[in-house]
């Protein structure tokens, strides 16, 4: 099993993710304790499954909403949380499954490595190395400011130098390039670059040059497959956890392309909006029927759009909390949310679509293996055509419905919107937080029912 | 954009920061908000925000400064970007070669969707990385020159420039909207605008709120 900490269960968990010393004052406390008898510890984990494997999901479930998971196993949760395996899978199914993923990501990485042999040579890059229309960029005033990013203050990377982009050009010739995917890829290698070295470079764990180049690879890898998304800013931040709980490159990738099914609609653009704008939209219409003195306000002081809001659906409150803080969030509304058919449905779409928008098909599964947030879901049978509207729009409804009298009150801009509400989320209690987005959500589904009748 | 009469400040001015990925936008606005300079800053996902009130000229200003992601996808979100902004802070890296030859893009992106009358001004950022530099300030200041702009090499990690640069752009806009104002009272031909009388001073929308009710 992927277990890398060996660390006793009474442990707090920055036991687990060690901050850099010169780090630990600027960023957010970590509130998340381990609780006996609340959080999923190793020895209920491992109770969950039968001899040949089998995974009792309701069982799990009711333990990550009560209390999340230990730091310990939260790799190997994960990839059941996220729909990496069917709880119903044997050992062996998963093994095999596993193997055969592993294949995939090396066959892919190879591909990548081929078009870019920067991809899986620890090096990353940070400045082009193609223009739009195609012509590489090896003029040796590039390749120098490349080089000079590594003297950076904070920067510990090696990127690329002369030597090899010269090697590299031989190989890969200075013919343009015509393939509209490919020098799309290309253009965004250097942009994940620049991102990786800003991703969570307050941890001890990015202090290791290897794992920045497993970022790097990941989301590269990731942007070559998933045409229509790419890279988007962000995407490293959502990536970053999984790297660090999943020891094995390719398992953290398909951890994280499982992320993404869920996450990659607010990463689509068009020439004009962004994929979030949809859940912007669904939070405006929700704070619009359950608070519509707020809604008001809200669009008084020019916050009607919502944008305010944006950052907390494209990273899921990575940026607000601590990185334990937002892992413990993220695994309770996953739980919240959790569908058992959710690995068939994958599977039958294929790497790189988005989490299914086909309704509700008949199910032969028992409701306790549906998380809380999805049962009430299917109770009520209220899914628009773009598939159900997940729980973070309610966990931002809920903190803001919470604060209505503070913003009603304080709020006299846009910066007193913002100020308030990066107090409130830098002190979100995950399990609170979820239990606000399910009663909302609940008294949501009423009034729509309400309407409809 | 709507404001409310409020005696803290007498004009509220939305700047936007804008400029290639990695130029040090979010850390010259820290520095300017809250005199901070953060070594491991985090890429800025679509927009954030922050404020600061100080005086210009006698008056006291409160800049609402839009700080936007550099990648360029994220500018489909433009619009609201632009939507009342009265300045605009167009940042390259004296480092990067790249980010300063992207200026020409970015003026023309504030061409085509932020207000006419916007206020822009050049900053060289990263001025303390002085021996690997690739734009020499010079370079900088004929660009400007030539497009009209005001120009500063600024360092957000040493302190340079950065609140000098707001000024700047802060009281040349402040200027702007006091010719302005004074151009509509005396085309009213009536004196001093009386309580409840608003001034439109942008074409946009109005940022002046100054002895007026605007909506």
């Amino acid at each position: 099993m992927l277990r890398r900490h060996k660390e006793s269960a009474s442990a707090s968990d920055s036991t687990f993710y060690q901050l850099r010393a010169d780090c630990a004052h600027n960023v957010p406390d970590t509130k998340f304790k381990i609780k006996i008898g609340k959080t999923l510890s190793v020895r209920k984990w491992h109770a969950a499954f039968t001899h040949h494997g089998s995974l009792h999901i309701a069982s799990v479930l009711n333990r990550i909403q009560s209390g999340g998971v230990h730091p310990a196993i939260r790799g190997e949760v994960w990839e059941f949380l996220l729909g990496c395996f069917d709880p119903e899978s044997t050992f062996d199914d998963r093994d095999h499954i596993r193997q055969a993923r592993r294949i995939q990501y090396a066959r892919w990485k190879e591909q990548c490595k081929h078009m870019d042999p920067h991809v899986g040579s620890g090096k990353i890059i940070t400045a082009p190395i193609i223009t739009e229309d195609g012509v590489p960029i090896n003029d040796p005033l590039v390749l120098l400011e490349a080089t000079a990013a590594d003297q950076q203050p904070g920067s510990t990377t090696t990127t690329s130098n002369a030597d090899e982009s010269s090697s590299s050009s031989s190989s890969s010739a200075n013919h343009r390039l015509t393939d509209k995917h490919t020098i799309e890829w290309k253009l965004t290698l250097h942009q994940i670059g620049l991102d990786v070295l800003r991703t969570d470079r307050s941890m001890l764990f990015y202090e290791k040059k290897e794992n920045l180049s497993k970022l790097w690879d990941i989301l590269a890898v990731y942007a070559w497959i998933d045409k229509e998304v790419g890279y988007c800013q962000g995407m490293s931040d959502l990536c970053s956890p999984m790297i660090v709980l999943l020891n094995d490159e390719a398992d953290a990738f398909w951890c994280f392309e499982r992320l993404m099914r869920r996450l990659r609609g607010n990463f689509r653009c068009t020439q004009q909006s962004v994929g979030v704008e949809n859940q912007l939209q669904h939070l405006a219409s929700i704070i619009q029927v359950l608070d519509p003195k707020l809604h008001d306000h809200l669009e008084r002081l020019g916050g009607g759009d919502y944008l305010f809001a944006f950052r907390m659906f494209m990273v899921l409150f990575r940026r607000e909390l601590s990185f334990g803080d937002s892992l413990y969030l993220w695994e309770m509304m996953w739980a919240l949310e959790y569908d058992p058919d959710m690995f068939s449905t994958y599977e039958e779409s294929g790497p790189a679509t988005d989490r299914s928008a086909q309704g509700y098909k008949p199910r032969v599964k028992s409701t306790r293996q549906f998380g809380k947030y999805e049962r009430a879901n299917m109770k009520s049978a209220t899914n628009g055509v773009d598939g159900p509207v997940p729980i973070s729009v309610f966990l931002v409804a809920s903190v803001l419905k919470e604060n209505s009298q503070k913003l009603l009150q304080e709020a006299r801009g846009l910066d007193d919107i913002i100020r308030i509400l990066n107090n409130v989320n830098g002190n979100l209690d995950a399990k609170k937080a979820c239990a606000g987005a399910l009663k909302l959500h609940a008294k949501y589904l009423r009034k729509m029912q309400g309407k409809k009748a | 954009m709507a404001h409310r009469v409020d005696n803290e400040y007498d004009y509220l001015f939305k700047i936007v920061l804008i400029g290639d990925s990695g130029v040090g936008k979010s850390n010259i606005l820290s520095r300017f908000t809250r005199n901070e300079f953060c070594l491991e800053s985090k890429s800025t996902i679509g927009v954030e925000f922050a404020t600061r009130t100080l005086q210009v000229e006698g008056k006291t200003i409160k800049a609402q400064i839009w700080d936007t992601a550099g990648q360029e996808r994220y500018r489909a979100i433009t619009s609201a970007y632009y939507r009342g902004a009265v300045g605009a802070l167009l940042v390259y890296d004296i480092t990067k070669k790249l980010s300063f030859e992207n200026i020409n893009r970015w003026l023309s992106e504030l061409r085509n969707h932020a207000d006419s009358n916007i206020v822009i001004m050049m900053v060289g950022n990263k001025s303390d990385l002085n021996h690997l530099r690739s734009v020499q300030e010079e370079e900088g200041q004929a660009l400007a020159e030539k497009e009209g702009l005001s120009f500063l090499e600024t360092s957000a990690l040493e302190a340079l420039n950065v609140e000098k640069a707001f000024q700047t752009i802060l009281s040349d806009i402040h200027q702007i909207i006091s010719k302005k104002a004074l151009a509509a009272q005396e085309a009213a031909g009536s004196g001093p605008p009386t309580q409840g009388t608003t001034i439109n001073v942008a074409d946009s929308s109005g940022n002046m709120k100054k002895g007026c009710c605007s909506t």
